[in-house]
């Protein structure tokens, strides 16, 4: 009698555990729903008006191909070590994808390439590296030779083709700023020859000697018609000079990568910004990356035309997309 | 049903029973855990007073305690100090919050994971306090910053100046509240998430601000919690007084000291032209003069130090301003170029911007030696050879790295933790300003490092694993695992040995029960047979007595096999009690004296040797009672230091040793004494008697005195034992 309840109950649990075990397979199965792929974004600082519409941009795209962001980057655009740091973290965490905009174009060589060499598909925006695109490598660039052709344009507009203009901020720690200097001035050599550039000056990300570069400049000058600073520590150092020296309020200041609105709206002596859309490579990246990790082929670089910001066009729909910066909303 | 059955058909009962109940405990068990974890650290109050922080984990900035407070005098942009359980669900938290600049913001984290170095680099909520536009800001972070409340507090938010700051996080509701306590004017703010973040730790955290924090706790948290805060109303200030002025972003002058007693006007400092730092190096020491530089705060305590492009200066104030580190400030003073170091006295310092505090750069201790580097934010690495506390409970660490080396200053309070942690030996990067001033080198070392904070110490490598103390260590191991290996195959053998003699038992039990009681039982039925068989069948009568005879032998040996077999006595009586008791078996109804003796003290013999004694003692006997008409044996057991011996003596006929006399029991004996090393010596000559004598060894007792002795020995033997594979399996590939 006991043989045989026994005999039953081991049949009985030999079945329950049989069906146990294919529930917890179904279920373990049920959860382990494919999660979407991640990329990583790493923008040269995080949390600025200039970066903040490219993480809306990425977002977005990431929102239409069914992808994730990782979203992290220094806390300063001259943390060269902090954003190699951060990379390198970022290929040990093999993410399915990464962007980056470089800090440096030297220094970020040997991470990007050891992301390749992990097969990560990689997109570099902003100013680019001295690696050939191809393979998973891929550009989505600023135009800086049209970023500097739009300067040379505006400060012929603003002087009528004559008159002095200084270039402040130049940086070769970003590449794309010497095609910047260079294509500002040879436009300016073409278009304007009567504008003499007569002083040209090293910049740096540090707001007080950009400052006080700009202060050597204008007591160098007293007759300096316009300046022209080319990254955004020169542009807010030159707006500070300018508006410290009420001698000097004639000059016009045409900044870039300063895309503040508050900024261009206080700041009298500043004309205008030009800056490149990177919502537009926020976008084109996860996109581009999306595409590789479906087996699509991508262009191995894209070159974007930068904006001109104004006061008169500072409302105006195209630009108010491109620095939206409210990246969590559709 | 035996009650053998019984009892294993009950155990599957048991064993579903017990299963049963573990699986009951473990679902308590898996249920109650987030509960518990919920709970686990709640309610929590800083210990800041008391000097000790060290359940908090920094992420940026430069977190130290001071006057029972957490300060973090950085500018960094996401600056983050944690703590708590990311269990951690429906609580409240709050503390008082002075903030150290403007155009930033200093607030309260709750329900935080995930954090890492970087601005919005958290998932998790935060409600702050933001100077840019007074507001009281609550929003959601999940690696990027997601606004939700921006509520203008009547008063605004000025810098240096307590408010408090409640974050309650209940459900899917957040709510928060922010009182400025002099005024004592409070605003709420509250927002709902269907997706909400459920559980996270708790943290402090600035932007573009250092900040101050006292007060800190965080308790469990109802609906109730979260309705008296949501509740409340802002204050019915008028609108006039609501409308407070956004807070400059341009450059301001609030750092900048009183000009009052200055020697130098007003107007001469404000005509002066900024140079660079490195430039004032060339500077009049015979005539100072006033000079104007700009640069970055890049250590504020113990005193203020500025960089730029071309170097670094020490500063020193008319009037401390309450800077940050990452500040941007223009400086105003009389330069003192020194050897290596330049000092600005007599200055005046006005913040120009607030910023994220400046990367290092990374020198070598060789470079920073050279005093190139004075005054001046470096990283470098070195290994840490000393530590010891300095003046004022300073943490003082001495390094080495190349043929330089160089000390660590680091402030008391939240380094305790990882200066008792550090090890000398390791690897280690340090963050800090190089200074070459002998004030803080006290000529001993080239340059010192004053960190700014215990995150600018990183342990690279601990120290190298093969110190003395571990090496001693694993020889202790090593020697601990010999003795627990030669224990275990001790014990091992013991176990078989065992074995082997009870199955011996039952073979001689079985052997009793069957075989001897058999031949009895034959026996006696053929001596009934013969008992009926007449006189005259006399040829049927002889084999009969033949048989029997047979019969008889045949008993008397199986009783002597069983003799031989049954091994209680050894275990039961000892070794030479067993052999005489064996002898006077095996000489019952005869004449042959058995006399039995010891000598030396009496020692537990292994029981292998104790059996192979007994085996060869026994055969020993046999052979004299079979073969030596003896009249007298003697059994000798002699207990030495390190061995023992077992002598039978007999006084019969002996035999010629050295002819071939090497039968099958005496080969047993010799092959038993081999499998335990002893030494077997038979002595006998015709008419002289026979004398058999075994030397076995005995292990040593374990003392601390013979251990050495022991596992030299150990390894003699492995050796020599090798030696000896090797000389007699020349071509083996078992090396």
């Amino acid at each position: 009698m006991l043989n045989s309840l026994q005999s039953t109950w081991r049949k009985v649990f030999r079945r329950k555990s049989i069906l146990g075990l294919c529930l917890i397979w179904m279920w373990s199965g049920s959860c382990r729903r494919a999660s979407p792929p991640t990329i990583a974004f790493i923008p040269r600082t995080s949390g600025t008006p200039l970066w903040e519409p490219a993480h809306a941009g990425a977002e977005m795209a990431a929102r239409s191909t069914g992808t994730k962001i990782y979203w992290n980057a220094p806390t300063r655009e001259d943390d060269v070590q902090g954003q190699i740091t951060l990379v390198e973290s970022v290929i040990d965490r093999k993410y399915q994808g990464l962007v980056l905009a470089p800090d440096q174009a030297l220094a970020l060589i040997t991470p990007v390439r050891r992301a390749l060499s992990k097969g990560t598909p990689t997109v570099i925006i902003g100013s680019p590296l001295p690696i050939p695109p191809g393979g998973r490598l891929s550009y989505i660039l600023n135009d800086e030779e049209e970023a500097g052709r739009m300067a040379a344009l505006r400060v012929g507009q603003l002087l009528a083709g004559k008159g002095s203009v200084a270039i402040l901020g130049v940086n070769p720690d970003i590449a794309g700023i010497m095609v910047r200097a260079h294509s500002l001035e040879t436009t300016l050599a073409e278009r304007y020859p009567g504008i003499r550039i007569v002083e040209k000056r090293l910049g740096s990300f540090n707001f007080p000697h950009d400052q006080q570069i700009a202060e050597e400049t204008l007591r160098a000058n007293p007759n300096l018609n316009a300046i022209v600073a080319l990254t955004s520590a020169s542009t807010r150092g030159t707006c500070s000079a300018i508006a410290h020296n009420p001698k000097m309020q004639f000059t016009k200041v045409i900044g870039f990568d300063e895309p503040d609105p508050v900024l261009l709206l206080r700041e009298s002596e500043l004309d205008s910004m030009i800056v490149q859309n990177s919502r537009e490579m926020g976008l084109g990246a996860v996109k581009t990356i999306a595409a590789q990790l479906r087996g699509q082929s991508v262009p191995p670089e894209v070159r974007l035309k930068p904006l001109l910001i104004t006061r008169e066009n500072l409302a105006s729909p195209q630009v108010r997309q491109a620095l939206y910066m409210e990246w969590w909303q559709p | 049903m035996s009650v053998r059955t019984t009892i294993f058909g009950l155990r599957p009962v048991l064993k579903f029973g017990l299963i049963g109940l573990l699986g009951l405990a473990a679902g308590l068990l898996f249920f109650s855990k987030p509960v518990l974890n919920r709970l686990a650290g709640l309610p929590y109050q800083d210990s800041f007073a008391a000097g000790t922080a060290d359940e908090w984990h920094a992420l940026g900035g430069t977190w130290e305690l001071a006057d029972g407070t957490m300060r973090n005098e950085s500018d960094e942009r996401g600056a983050k100090l944690m703590a708590g359980s990311v269990h951690w669900r429906d609580y409240a938290v709050e503390a008082d919050i002075q903030l150290l600049g403007l155009d930033g913001d200093a607030g309260l984290l709750v329900r935080s994971s995930d954090e890492e170095n970087g601005v919005d680099s958290y998932n998790g909520y935060y409600a702050g306090l933001r100077t840019h536009d007074n507001t009281l800001v609550l929003g959601r972070a999940d690696h990027g910053w997601i606004e939700n409340q921006a509520i203008l507090l009547p008063g605004g938010i000025r810098p240096f100046h307590w408010y408090h700051l409640k974050l309650v996080a209940v459900g899917c509701e957040i709510a928060a509240s922010a009182t400025d306590t002099l005024r004592n004017v409070t605003i709420p703010a509250a927002m709902s998430e269907k997706d909400c973040k459920p559980n996270g730790r708790i943290g402090l955290r600035s932007y573009s601000s250092g900040g101050v924090w006292r007060n800190v706790r965080a308790y469990q948290a109802t609906f109730a919690d979260l309705e008296a805060l949501r509740s409340k109303k802002p204050s019915a200030e008028s609108a006039d007084q609501a409308k407070v002025p956004a807070s400059p972003s341009s450059p301001s002058t609030t750092a900048e000291s009183s000009e009052a007693g200055d020697s130098a006007s007003v107007s001469e400092r404000q005509t002066l032209v900024a140079q660079e730092i490195a430039s004032l190096r060339m500077a009049s020491t015979a005539h100072p003069t006033l000079a104007k530089v700009r640069g970055v705060v890049v250590l504020t305590s113990p005193a203020l130090y500025m960089q730029d492009a071309t170097g670094g200066a020490a500063v020193m104030e008319v009037q401390a301003a309450p800077l940050k580190v990452g500040d941007e400030i223009e400086v105003t003073g009389k330069p003192e170029p020194r050897d290596f170091s330049l000092v600005l006295r007599e200055a005046k310092v006005r913040l120009l911007w607030t910023r994220a505090p400046i990367p290092p750069l990374s020198v070598t201790a060789a470079q920073a030696a050279t005093g190139a580097f004075d005054a001046t934010f470096v990283e470098l690495d070195g290994y840490l050879v000393s530590k010891e506390v300095g003046a004022g409970n300073t943490m003082i660490l001495g390094l080495q790295k190349g043929e330089q080396s160089f000390r660590a200053i680091m402030n008391p309070g939240r380094g305790d933790v990882l200066f008792r942690k550090l090890k000398t030996n390791s690897l280690l990067r340090f963050r800090g300003i190089c200074v070459v001033d002998s004030e803080y080198t006290q000529n001993l070392t080239p340059f010192v490092l004053l960190l700014r904070s215990p995150d600018d110490v990183a342990v690279l490598t601990g120290p190298p694993w093969w110190s003395a103390g571990h090496l001693a260590a694993i020889i202790a191991i090593a020697l601990i695992l010999v003795l627990a290996a030669q224990l275990l195959y001790s014990r091992v053998e013991h176990w078989r040995l065992r074995a082997v003699l009870e199955e011996r038992e039952r073979l001689a039990h079985e052997m009793h029960d069957t075989i001897a009681q058999s031949f009895a039982g034959i026996g006696f039925q053929l001596q009934a047979i013969r008992n009926d068989l007449q006189e005259k069948n006399s040829a049927a009568l002889r084999q009969l007595d033949l048989a029997s005879e047979l019969v008889r032998h045949s008993h008397d040996e199986a009783r002597r096999s069983i003799a031989t077999l049954r091994p209680e006595s050894l275990e039961s009586i000892g070794l030479l009690p067993a052999l005489e008791r064996s002898a006077r078996r095996m000489v019952d109804g005869g004449s042959v004296e058995v006399v039995a003796s010891s000598r030396g003290g009496e020692r537990p013999i292994p029981v292998r040797t104790t059996d192979a004694l007994y085996k060869i003692g026994q055969e020993a006997i046999a052979n004299a009672i079979r073969h030596a008409q003896p009249t007298s044996l003697h059994i000798l057991l002699d207990y030495e230091k390190d061995k023992v011996r077992l002598a039978i003596e007999d006084n019969g006929i002996g035999f010629n040793a050295g002819h071939d006399s090497l039968g099958f029991g005496l080969q047993g004996m010799h092959k038993r004494a081999e499998s335990i090393s002893a030494a077997l010596d038979i002595k006998s000559e015709s008419g002289q008697g026979t004398h058999v004598e075994v030397i076995a060894p005995l292990p040593p007792r374990f003392t601390l005195k013979v251990w050495p002795a022991y596992i030299w020995q150990y390894f003699q033997e492995r050796r020599s034992n090798a030696q000896e594979w090797e000389r007699t399996h020349p071509y083996s590939y078992r090396r």
